[in-house]
């Protein structure tokens, strides 16, 4: 299919970074598959109404748009302008996102719940000494108590959470006095998980909330509450179950791909189905019967975030991040992709088409067509991953080796970085880490989270930045498709300390961690925020005097303006390298990028280019240094 | 002399000009009955990408003397003398695109048109939607159009607009500072951000 082979490779390596994904993504071209590059391309160009978020499609009067030039219209049907309208889908984006990471959340609850009922086949309780934490924190007696009775007690305290009688979610207590108040004073102290989200597609509605202002701090709350709330959940009921990170080295990008091994990728989002897989993977009848077919084993390979989980967890080889969704496919050595949720390609059953690829979906809220359903509960969950994997071995024996080229030289890197993990390995308290950052030893932290995003190279935003950060002696913290990006591209080994600025490599060295702390998945984004916690309380300060930043280079998903806004909230200052939709409201713009100092002491900006966001991030860092007076 | 009259900075790349070319040369002429029928109606009018994610909107200039009538070798091209549009006469067309070669703006394709029955690919290009402007409206694209990017009208009254831009640029000698047309802040604001992106890649 390529007819210029030099040309082909100047295309794809304006697409991305990683030389694994180059090689593969060249072998695509050559297979004909159809990628998200190409349908981005076509896609060009993309309507301006949109792009600035003055195109509103709620209601059957439009749809509407106000003109940007200044000309008419200035109003939709209904009389909201522009920045009204940017505001509500802005709020409308950013409560899917808050949606999607709560309602996963909800689902590892619920396996918790399962499980201590005895309902759940082939889960336990993995972790009783975070069990013990988290039920001490919402009042549960835990002395003399089985774990299975406390976890059951705990699991609903927790599924009350997402309910409207309390009015409070417990795991805000965990902010720092100071960042709690200022949320009272803005009033913006979440009240349930569910009720903001169900609250916020109430006031899009048209004729409720006509107050751009109003409505963007409801949209503070809401992303709060997934914080704070669902994404919070997520991780500790995940914790408990499969267990806390700690430390582990493991082998990372497309080259983790087996030639000989009957491979199966694990795509989405939610460890309840991936961890089962991987327990069900070690059944001697499967390994026996993927060794009758002719494989030498089962290779399981994470991608986006469940691969995060399992990575963190396990040491489960991660194949790549949401971009490399397709190109693993084009490999042509994919027996399965399991898939849960969220960042699955509507195409990629077609992808899948092009080769042997079987994709089976998991999940009632997720089905696509193509795929092979296998509904998956926990209470039938270890059988079905058995039965998952079974087909996978099956379809060994359609595997086509005259398709398959898989890219060598996996990467090496270091994860489980766990917020657990990092103050253990401190020493159990956060003490040394203020005594680097009060000695000037480390700047300050950022944390750099976020997807990929075709309107920049792949990696380029999340890597660029992340060596520009370190290099000015600026630890970084990375979780999602970030962290995927830098240990691709080999930041995430104690030896990267060599690209860290003196004091940070020199911290780095004495704790043999590397420059670059893989934290987790997209809602492990919560551990950033107990991380920031801990160290305010124990400055007894909030999170917004820390020299801390956020930034999301390549950012796609609604899930990461949720993510953004918690961070600003929470009172750390987010740098986006792709515009959110707001631009057609000079006030909304405004807000975000300014006046909300006054609200969280923290704001938005929005730099595309990784250089000049580490200026940015280094400033800030500076100011409230300054401000800590050190 | 009328004219749909481009002003490639306010284009916002919306494509609204396109969907409504397409509606009004569809059998229905509603974008309900246009999207079900067998010979899906083609734009005319092309929202071509450049750089910087910025797009030009690019359509039938209706020149005179037109090239396009030149060169077609069996006379399906005519020009309508009351708007001055350059007519393609569907039944003569003979697809040999020979005019496409000619035409300086490249806005010719060839598509099947629900206008004739015969099953082969003609020029479907701009027809200055003679018949609307017949019953008084303005062409389908400008009246789409929310930006200003598609204007029509006497085209020596919108040249006009463009020379007083000039003449105060000219008169406050301070260049680039004074932009005319002005985009609002907020615009540059995000186009900044579309080049700095578009640079990157």
């Amino acid at each position: 299919m390529i007819n210029n082979l030099p040309e082909a490779q100047k295309i794809v390596k304006n697409r991305m970074l990683d030389r694994a994904d180059q090689e593969t993504a060249i072998k695509a071209m050559d297979d004909g598959v159809e990628t998200v590059w190409d349908r981005f391309a076509s896609q060009q160009p993309q309507c301006g109404f949109g792009n600035l978020g003055v195109c509103c499609n709620r209601c059957a009067m439009g749809p509407c748009r106000t003109e940007p030039f200044g000309k008419k219209p200035t109003r939709g049907v209904c009389g909201a302008e522009a920045d009204l309208i940017v505001a509500r889908n802005l709020l409308d984006d950013l409560t899917t996102g808050a949606a999607a990471h709560s309602d996963h959340g909800r689902e590892v609850v619920e396996a918790m719940l399962a499980t201590s009922e005895g309902r759940a086949q082939g889960y336990q309780i993995h972790d009783e000494g975070k069990l013990h934490v988290v039920a001490t924190e919402y009042g549960i007696k835990t002395a003399g108590r089985k774990k299975e009775e406390i976890a059951g007690e705990l699991a609903r305290a927790l599924l009350e959470e997402y309910g409207t009688l309390k009015n409070r979610i417990q795991m805000t207590e965990r902010a720092p006095q100071k960042t709690k108040d200022a949320w009272k004073k803005a009033g913006i102290m979440p009240r349930s998980v569910d009720r903001e989200i169900v609250e916020a597609m109430h006031r899009i509605h048209m004729g409720v909330d006509s107050d751009y202002t109003n409505i963007l701090l409801h949209a503070m709350r809401t992303a709060l509450s997934d914080g704070w709330g669902g994404s919070m959940m997520g991780t500790d009921a995940s914790d408990i179950l499969f267990g806390t990170p700690t430390p582990l080295k493991a082998w990372i990008n497309l080259a983790t791909i087996s030639r000989d091994k009957v491979n199966i990728v694990l795509h989405g989002h939610n460890p309840v189905l991936s961890d089962m897989i991987v327990k069900a993977a070690a059944d001697p009848g499967l390994v026996k019967r993927a060794k009758d077919a002719g494989a030498a084993g089962i290779n399981l390979a994470g991608m986006c975030c469940t691969g995060n989980e399992l990575l963190m967890r396990h040491g489960i080889p991660l194949a790549g991040s949401f971009f490399d969704q397709e190109l693993v496919i084009a490999t042509g050595a994919i027996e399965a992709m399991v898939i849960d949720y969220q960042c699955i390609f509507p195409a990629v059953t077609q992808t899948a088409g092009c080769y042997h690829t079987k994709v089976v979906t998991t999940s009632r809220k997720a089905k696509i067509p193509g795929s092979i359903y296998k509904e998956f509960r926990p209470e039938n969950a270890y059988d079905t991953a058995k039965e998952i994997i079974g087909l996978a071995i099956d379809n060994f024996a359609n595997r086509n080796p005259d398709r398959v080229r898989i890219p060598d030289k996996p990467m090496q890197l270091m994860s489980g970085f766990s917020e657990e993990a990092i103050r253990k390995a401190l020493g159990g308290t956060y003490k040394p880490l203020i005594d680097a950052i009060v000695a000037g030893k480390i700047k300050g932290a950022v944390g750099i989270v976020g997807c990929n995003n075709p309107k920049i190279k792949q990696d380029y935003g999340h890597v660029t930045l992340a060596k520009e950060l370190i290099r000015r002696d600026i630890l970084v913290v990375e979780t999602g498709c970030a962290a995927i990006a830098c240990g691709k591209a080999g930041l995430l080994v104690p030896e990267a300390a060599d690209m860290a600025g003196p004091g940070l490599k020199s911290v780095c060295n004495a704790l043999g961690i590397p420059p670059v702390l893989h934290m987790g998945s997209c809602v492990d984004c919560s551990r950033i925020l107990v991380l920031a916690a801990n160290i305010a309380k124990e400055l007894n300060v909030g999170i917004s005097d820390l020299p801390l930043g956020g930034a999301a280079p390549e950012w796609y998903s609604q899930k990461a303006i949720s993510i953004g806004t918690y961070f600003v909230a929470s009172g750390v200052y987010t740098v986006l390298g792709i515009a959110p939709k707001i631009f057609g409201s000079k006030n909304v713009v405004n807000l975000l990028a300014a006046q909300l100092n006054g609200v969280v002491n923290a704001t938005f900006a929005i730099e595309p280019d990784p250089v000049k966001a580490a200026d940015l991030l280094e400033a800030e860092i500076n100011r409230k240094r300054k401000a800590l007076g050190i | 002399m009328q004219t749909v009259f481009v002003r490639p900075e306010l284009c916002v790349c919306c494509r609204h000009c396109e969907v409504a070319c397409a509606v009004e040369h569809s059998q229905s002429k509603t974008i309900f009955g246009a999207i079900g029928e067998e010979r899906i109606s083609q734009p005319r009018i092309h929202v071509e990408p450049g750089i910087d994610y910025l797009a030009f909107p690019n359509r039938c200039r209706h020149c005179d003397p037109a090239p396009c009538m030149q060169v077609c070798p069996t006379d399906a091209l005519v020009r309508d003398k009351p708007t001055g549009s350059v007519i393609v006469q569907y039944p003569l067309c003979i697809g040999c695109a020979v005019c496409a070669m000619a035409c300086p703006f490249g806005i010719i394709t060839f598509h099947r048109v629900s206008q004739i029955s015969a099953d082969r690919d003609v020029n479907a290009k701009c027809d200055n939607c003679i018949e609307r402007q017949k019953a008084g409206k303005i062409p389908a694209c400008a009246e789409a159009c929310k930006t200003g990017a598609l204007e029509f009208g006497d085209a020596n009254d919108l040249i006009r607009v463009s020379r007083k831009d000039f003449t105060l640029r000219m008169l406050k000698s301070e260049g680039t500072d004074v932009e005319v047309p002005r985009i609002p802040e907020n615009v540059r604001a995000f186009r900044a951000i579309l080049k700095e992106l578009a640079e990157m890649s």
